[in-house]
């Protein structure tokens, strides 16, 4: 335990260390292709997984609420030329209002269900933006969209760009890990582990959950816009079936019950994508083969399969036996500690069917 | 009025195409749990070999009978190679699902290509009709695919109502385990289930494509239409598919109509409207 502890402090160490220097070392290529992109897609995925892993609601519209901020900064920016701040504010304003409206719609479905109308959801924001030519201007989309300059920083600098995702990041990051232990967060972890209990006990089940896509939209926003200024320009292209696939893809290679693993999942995928799309024009179909490499056999993600690793080689006393071995190895985080209460029962909740492939999903405590 | 005539025959048939393609999505998720999320890869797949078939021999009726059979024969394959081994884990089973989708969609731009391919039908299906009441020219093969769809809804009823088989599945969906314990062989139910919601993705990939044309992201368009058509009508219900269906190619093509920049957001309100009055769809079951 002491050891795992000193492990940690030494890795985060030397990954703070890493991140800071990074754009002093590596080429422009890397600051740019993998720095800035695996950056941003990781704010994106952080939305996913807080609601996945959090709330027990998968959710296939971050990458629609994603798109909406990028489009409204984009209208109000280039298409109205308005300064970038207002397009900011706007951008956020309309992606909270966007989940808002989205969760009234599907928060009262679980699990699959919730899943199909999410999608459809995010489905209907991409034939929207292709078929309107007066605000999103069809297929083309909006381009120049650039990144602005604020008092001394030029953000459109790759260096300063960097360090501003990464900051941005981190400071999300650190939001979602508070919001996760607070009593909000906590009800909502309850929620996710049973649903009908918590409603017993007088929590308003709805509001939760509504509260919690509302941020999760929020978030994506954040993310929305800086991978807006990122590409440049937005499309219908954007927000396609691809790359709301492309974001599950992230956040479950990743590992969906660890916000850490929004980063290493974005991180891989911008990776393969970079190098893959090298040696190979057919790059969807190794993400593809990844993806369900993942789904079928590493239900924990990367991460969970590091965890296991780790754990082993130190051999963590709590480490016993096999089994449960997904479930154990999480409760070294202190979040993760709710995470493995009541592993057995919850067929509906996500993270756990995940997590416990033994366990019978056939129960229907819901 | 004949304009009109014309918009709701289009929707009707358009409504008849999307029945094809969503009462196998929702059979197989009455029956099994499983949201198909490769269902719309399965459309595609259906048109292009159906296209290949038909390009290689001229004959369009053999692609329509023979393509299908494949993309069953493919399904079956999927089933038992990648969901039978996590069966039961509905999230698990939707992204391996798309898992599938992602590799298919990308093997099949490979070979086909990015731009679209059209059918060339048999003549006597490919005229247009002279709709004698209503005073409208019609394109044939768009009844010919609205009396596919009615005999499909009607070999579906009956096969769920009049056969042993049919008992056997609505048994399945009530109760798995006990149909299970009663000495039925629910693993081949479900591999033949899963087989034949393929068929129909795969006959209504060769008639779509046959009315339209098949390009890539045709999958997604489908598997769009089957999802909001079953969110509608309510999840594994074949009846509800079917007025689902009607509801989405109505609206879809009033929409084109009369409001085209707005009809996706028509198609979403309906669709917030359903929800809110009726979570579980128009004649979906609520949740457990």
């Amino acid at each position: 335990m002491i050891a795992a502890r000193i492990m940690r402090i030494v890795g985060l160490f030397a990954l703070s260390i890493f991140l800071l220097t990074f754009p002093l070392f590596a080429s422009a290529f890397f600051v740019v292709q993998i720095g800035i992109q695996s950056l941003f897609l990781g704010i994106v995925a952080l939305s996913l997984v807080f609601l996945a892993g959090y709330g027990g609601m998968l959710s296939l519209a971050q990458m629609a609420l994603y798109g909406s901020a990028g489009y409204t900064l984009a209208i109000i920016t280039v298409t109205y030329g308005l300064p970038w701040f207002v397009g900011v504010v706007a951008a956020l304003i309309a992606s909270t209002l966007l989940a808002v409206i989205f969760a009234l719609i599907s928060v009262r479905t679980q699990s699959i269900y919730f899943l199909m109308i999410t999608l459809a959801e995010a489905m209907l924001v991409f034939y929207y933006a292709e078929q309107d030519r007066i605000f999103t201007n069809g297929h083309t989309g909006i381009n120049g969209i650039r990144p602005p300059t604020v008092g001394p920083l030029v953000i459109a600098d790759p260096t300063t760009f960097y360090y501003i995702t990464l900051v941005v990041a981190v400071l999300v990051y650190l939001a979602l890990r508070y919001i996760v232990r607070s009593p909000f967060g906590l009800s909502l972890q309850g929620i996710r582990d049973n649903a009908r209990r918590m409603q017993s006990l007088g929590f308003n089940v709805y509001a939760h959950r509504v509260v919690a896509f509302t941020l999760a939209g929020l978030v994506a926003g954040i993310g929305g816009i800086l991978g807006t200024w990122y590409d440049g320009a937005i499309s219908p292209g954007s927000v396609d079936l691809t790359r709301t696939i492309n974001l599950l893809v992230i956040a479950v290679l990743g590992g969906l019950a660890y916000f850490e693993g929004a980063f290493i999942g974005a991180l891989f995928f911008t990776l393969i994508t970079n190098f893959a799309s090298s040696f190979t024009d057919r790059f969807n179909t190794v993400i593809g083969l990844a993806f369900l490499l993942v789904a079928l056999f590493f239900p924990d993600g990367l991460i969970g399969l590091s965890r296991k690793t780790v754990q082993l080689v130190i051999r963590a006393p709590q480490w016993r036996g096999k089994g449960t071995v997904a479930s154990q190895s999480a409760s070294d985080l202190p979040h993760a500690a709710i995470h493995s209460n009541g592993t057995a029962s919850d067929s509906v909740n996500l993270g756990k069917q995940f997590m416990a492939a033994s366990v019978n999903p056939e129960e229907k405590e819901e | 009025m004949r304009e009109f005539i014309t918009v709701t025959l289009n929707g009707i048939t358009l409504g008849g195409l999307y029945f094809l393609v969503a009462s196998g999505f929702t059979l197989v998720f009455g029956l099994m749990r499983v949201v198909n999320l490769a269902h719309g890869s399965l459309y595609l797949l259906g048109a292009y070999i159906g296209w290949s078939i038909a390009d290689a021999t001229g004959n369009w009726i053999l692609a329509v009978i023979t393509a299908p059979l494949i993309i069953a024969v493919i399904g079956i394959i999927l089933q038992q190679g990648l969901l039978r081994r996590i069966q039961g884990q509905d999230l698990r089973e939707a992204m391996v699902t798309i898992g599938v989708s992602i590799v298919v969609a990308d093997l099949l731009l490979a070979y086909y290509g990015g731009q679209s391919h059209e059918f060339s039908p048999p003549d006597a299906i490919n005229a247009s009709t002279n709709l004698v009441l209503a005073d409208v020219t019609y394109p044939t093969f768009r009844l010919f695919t609205l009396a596919t769809a009615v005999v499909i809804g009607v070999g579906l009823w009956f096969l769920l109502r009049h056969t042993r088989l049919g008992m056997i599945i609505r048994a399945g969906i009530d109760d798995r385990e006990m149909v299970s314990a009663l000495g039925i062989n629910i693993q081949l139910v479900f591999a033949i289930v899963f087989g034949l919601g393929a068929l129909l993705a795969g006959l209504a990939g060769i008639i779509g494509g046959t009315n339209l044309s098949v390009g890539p992201g045709d999958d997604s368009l489908y598997l769009l239409y089957s999802l909001i058509t079953v969110i509608i009508g309510g999840m594994g219900s074949v009846g509800g598919a079917a007025i689902g269906a009607l509801l989405v190619g109505l609206v879809a093509q009033y929409g084109l109509a009369y409001a085209p920049t707005y009809s996706v957001l028509l198609t979403f309100a309906m669709m917030i409207i359903v929800l809110a009055v009726r979570p579980q769809g128009l004649l979906g079951r609520p949740s457990v």
